[in-house]
């Protein structure tokens, strides 16, 4: 099986020096479980510094497109993976310290006109061509998928911690360099805004009760609240949905 | 000479032959490890002064062994090597009343080791060293015999001949025992001396820094006994299972999986090609974890296919105490590490809760990643200067990572106070001072230690001073120590020893404290690393305080767990290594435990229920110069309040 990984340039959050994102690295531990594919690291941008050091943490080669600082990295990302056509895609869910928009793997599925599941915490072979994938979702959740190769992965968090760094490793390991396209971001429409914490919303059934209600209420509804529906009507489902969405304010009209 | 006086020396002579056979097929084993240069001219010469000074201040600590050992050792090196010059002076009846008088010594020898073996104390080995006193005695009796019939003129032929037949089975049973037995020790032991790697120890040098590894070489740390030097292989052999280094570790006493004895022994077993752990008879490793037991010169040593667990090598707290013990001068700690440094850079095989505090150490220099920068917020309130804003101090104070910690910031606070009130001339390093290290460093990972040590020694460049400070005695060993290998060159000085100073110069007046008994804990890096046990306890003498003694204490100290990164690999044992030390400080009956580290304090402030309280020097100096200040305050309690 061939399985790439796209690593992106990390910043460490508190010392803002170049490292590899915590999650891209889970993705090469998750790769590995699938038993021993020929495993590629991928990364566009202008410098590998900080990638480089995933070849210490399980990842053998590295393939790292080379292009200008303005340069967005999704075309030649597209164009190498066309090419190369690995039966898997893993991505982080974000990344850590650059633009961080969490928007690449989908933008990349759609262009490759490829399947993408989101927030795998585990992946194991499902016989030829498929691969079983669980995924985390809110409030420790997992739900378990079965998807066609090839296709697009992205990892959460909650996925088993990544490899520990072994110096020699990253010493053995090869990067190979190749020119990278030249495509400008279509970044205009970005807004830029300084971030604001979303105040909580405090289910009002709570108010008044006994203190461990408020504190049971307070601690679950920021993970959402409302109602589950276990395989509802299409129609059904819209209508809850767009109820729910009301009754918290998000929908106005 | 008399008929069997002849047949003992040729029985000698033959013994000698079988002997050496033996010992060249040691010494080929060893011929497997990496080449090293040894001064064997120097070494030779050394030999004596190492061997009568230098071991015997070791085993002397136990007298009643130095005795037993020097009757032993002495009369049958001595009356042995005389026998060999029997075709010179056999003829004279005062050579063989001396053979006689020499093996009667080695003869009380032979005696006092059985005694010392019955019963048999656990720290002792059974197996083959089982049948060394009846060897030594045997050998040591016979030619006592055969010596004295010599020298009585050929009187007491009766008892010569049997004395014949005892000395050449003990004699054989001993050559025997020079492969794998007992009696290695003595020819391994000595050629040990001479080629010791760290032959700066006997020339009172402080040989406790680690020697820096080649990150460019191409197989990094030891995987195989081949990847050790060969001196380093000869060291395993000279051990003799005195079990002395068994009871001074904090590990085992701790009930975790590492014995230095049975360690080295593994490793001495693994030189053999095809050897095996079973012919090992002395304590294992406490809650020994399922390992093969297999080994040899080119195959790995850690792994549960192998011969040591990985369990045992991360329960180490690097704190030398079995070195300090070792009659034979191994070097423990040493073998450790390079194993370590293998696991860590060449697999990434580290414990579980290291791999992220090297990640952070990697890119953020602080085992946490905390900010830099939230290094000296521990200050607030009290005035720290900057070094970068006037570019030389006479002293830079080296914060150390135990700044970020609460409890340790409080005796951050006391010396920063009592630096202003002696007007001492310091400043720190803020945001610039990285990770010094000794984590990385312990935990195997050479290449981060050498990357924030290049890092710290540059930033170091760029400014003036005279001294560097620092109440972290791992900080202060390895800049003392370890950064003269990069280039890096200090007069570092530990906060006791300058307050030491500054009380001593009359530029702190500290008033008498009434306060409880205390004890003073010995930090290993700074007592057994560094030789520093005086200046503490000289400190606190000066405060009046009334001190008692822990049963270890000094170079013999006993670790507080905190060491070696071992709170990290946290290798489950029965019991915790804190709570074993302060059970020994509150054995003392004393209220306060003073400390010097910020590991100590941190792993002593966590042992709970009721135990004496735990105080840093310069706390206690800093209550004491209050206290001179304004007497009133004087009548507070014996028993200070708990701080953690």
């Amino acid at each position: 099986m061939k399985v790439t990984v796209l690593l992106s340039a990390g910043l460490h959050p508190v010392s803002g020096r170049p490292c590899p994102a915590a999650v891209e690295l889970q993705a090469i531990r998750l790769a590995h479980t699938l038993g021993t594919p020929e495993l590629t690291g991928l990364h566009a941008g202008p410098a590998a510094d900080a990638v480089r050091d995933a070849l210490g943490q399980g990842l053998p080669r590295l393939l790292w497109l080379e292009t200008a600082v303005e340069d967005d990295p999704l075309a030649g990302l597209v164009a190498a993976l066309a090419t190369d056509r690995p039966d898997l895609i893993l991505a982080g869910r974000q990344a850590q310290g650059a633009d961080d928009s969490g928007l690449l793997p989908y933008a990349l599925a759609k262009a490759l006109g490829l399947p993408i599941i989101a927030d795998a915490v585990a992946i194991e072979p499902a016989g030829e061509g498929a691969v079983h994938v669980v995924q985390a979702l809110p409030r420790g959740a997992r739900r378990r998928v079965t998807v066609r190769l090839p296709a697009v992965v992205t990892v959460h968090p909650a996925a088993p911690t990544a490899l520990p760094f072994a110096f020699a490793a990253a010493r053995r390991g090869t990067v190979e360099r190749r020119a990278g396209q030249a495509a400008l971001r279509s970044g205009a429409a970005i807004d830029e805004r300084p971030y604001r914490k979303r105040p909580k919303l405090i289910a009002k059934a709570a108010a008044g009760a006994s203190a461990a209600d408020r504190l049971k209420a307070a601690t679950e509804s920021a993970a959402g609240g409302g109602r589950l529906l276990v395989d509802p009507a299409p129609d059904e489902a819209a209508r809850e949905i767009i109820a729910h969405l009301r009754e918290l304010g998000v929908l106005r009209r | 000479m008399s008929a069997p006086a002849v047949s003992l020396v040729a029985m000698l002579y033959v013994l000698a032959v079988i002997a050496a056979v033996m010992m060249g097929r040691r010494v080929s084993l060893w011929r497997a490890g990496r080449p090293m240069q040894v001064d064997w001219l120097k070494g030779i010469q050394a030999l004596p002064k190492r061997y009568l000074v230098d071991v015997h201040h070791v085993v002397g600590r136990d007298p009643f062994t130095a005795r037993m050992h020097a009757l032993t050792a002495g009369g049958l090196l001595a009356g042995s090597g005389l026998l060999l010059l029997a075709p010179l002076a056999g003829g004279f009846r005062l050579y063989w009343a001396l053979i006689a008088l020499l093996f009667a010594a080695m003869l009380a020898g032979g005696a006092m080791v059985r005694k010392r073996r019955t019963p048999k104390p656990a720290r002792l080995s059974g197996g083959r060293f089982n049948m060394l006193p009846l060897l030594l005695i045997g050998y040591a009796a016979g030619c006592f015999l055969v010596a004295l019939d010599a020298a009585s003129g050929g009187w007491l032929w009766l008892l010569a001949w049997p004395g014949l037949w005892l000395a050449a089975a003990g004699g054989m049973g001993l050559v025997l025992q020079l492969d794998r037995g007992p009696m290695r020790h003595a020819f391994a032991g000595a050629l040990h001396l001479v080629a010791h790697p760290r032959p700066g120890r006997f020339e009172g040098r402080r040989e406790t820094a680690l020697a820096p590894l080649d990150l460019e070489a191409p197989r990094l740390g030891v995987e195989t006994p081949a990847d050790f030097t060969w001196n380093r292989l000869l060291g395993f052999d000279a051990c003799i299972q005195c079990g002395r280094c068994e009871v001074a570790c904090p590990a085992f006493a701790a009930g975790q999986p590492l014995n230095p004895k049975k360690l080295i022994q593994d490793l001495a077993a693994t030189i053999v090609p095809g050897g095996t752990n079973a012919a090992y008879a002395g304590s294992p490793y406490p809650h020994a974890r399922a390992v093969a037991g297999v080994g040899g010169p080119q195959q790995a040593i850690i792994g549960r296919e192998a011969m040591i667990h990985p369990d045992t090598l991360w329960s180490c707290t690097t704190c030398r105490a079995c070195v300090e013990e070792c009659p034979m001068m191994i070097e423990h700690v040493d073998a450790i590490i390079s194993l370590r440094r293998h696991e860590t850079l060449e697999c990434g095989a580290v414990p579980e809760k290291a791999a992220p505090a090297l990640a952070e150490l990697r890119y953020a220099d602080d085992a946490q990643g905390r900010p830099l920068v939230a290094r000296t917020d521990f200050a607030a309130g009290v005035p720290l200067p900057l070094i970068s804003a006037r570019g030389e101090a006479d002293i830079l104070l080296w914060l150390g990572e135990g700044a970020y910690d609460m409890r340790h910031g409080r005796s951050l606070r006391a010396l920063l106070k009592l630096l202003h009130l002696a007007k001492v001339d310091f400043a720190v390093l803020g945001p610039e001072e990285k990770d010094c290290g000794d984590l990385a460093r312990r935990l195997g990972d050479e290449a981060t230690f050498q990357r924030l040590a290049g890092d710290n020694i540059a930033t170091l460049a760029r400014y003036r001073f005279r001294r560097i400070l620092t109440a972290d005695p791992h900080a202060l060993h390895t800049l003392r120590n370890e950064y003269p290998a990069f280039g890096g060159h200090y007069d570092v000085v530990h906060h006791a020893a300058l307050l030491d100073e500054l009380v001593a110069a009359g530029h702190l007046a500290p008033g008498a404290l009434a306060l409880a008994d205390v004890t003073y804990h010995d930090p290993c890096y700074l007592g057994r690393y560094n030789g520093e046990v005086e200046a503490p306890r000289r400190l606190l003498d000066r405060l009046g305080l009334n001190r008692v003694e822990m049963e270890r204490h000094g170079k013999r100290s006993m670790c507080c767990g905190g060491g070696g990164g071992a709170p990290l690999s946290d290798i489950e044992g029965e019991t915790r290594i804190p709570d074993i030390r302060m059970g020994q400080a509150a054995a003392t009956g004393a209220g306060i435990v003073a400390v010097a580290c910020p590991q100590c304090t941190a792993m002593l402030e966590g042992v709970t229920g009721e135990r004496p309280e735990v105080r840093d020097i310069s706390e206690l100096v800093l209550m004491a110069v209050e206290a001179a200040a304004s007497p009133a305050d004087n009548r507070a309690a014996r028993q200070p309040e708990p701080v953690a």
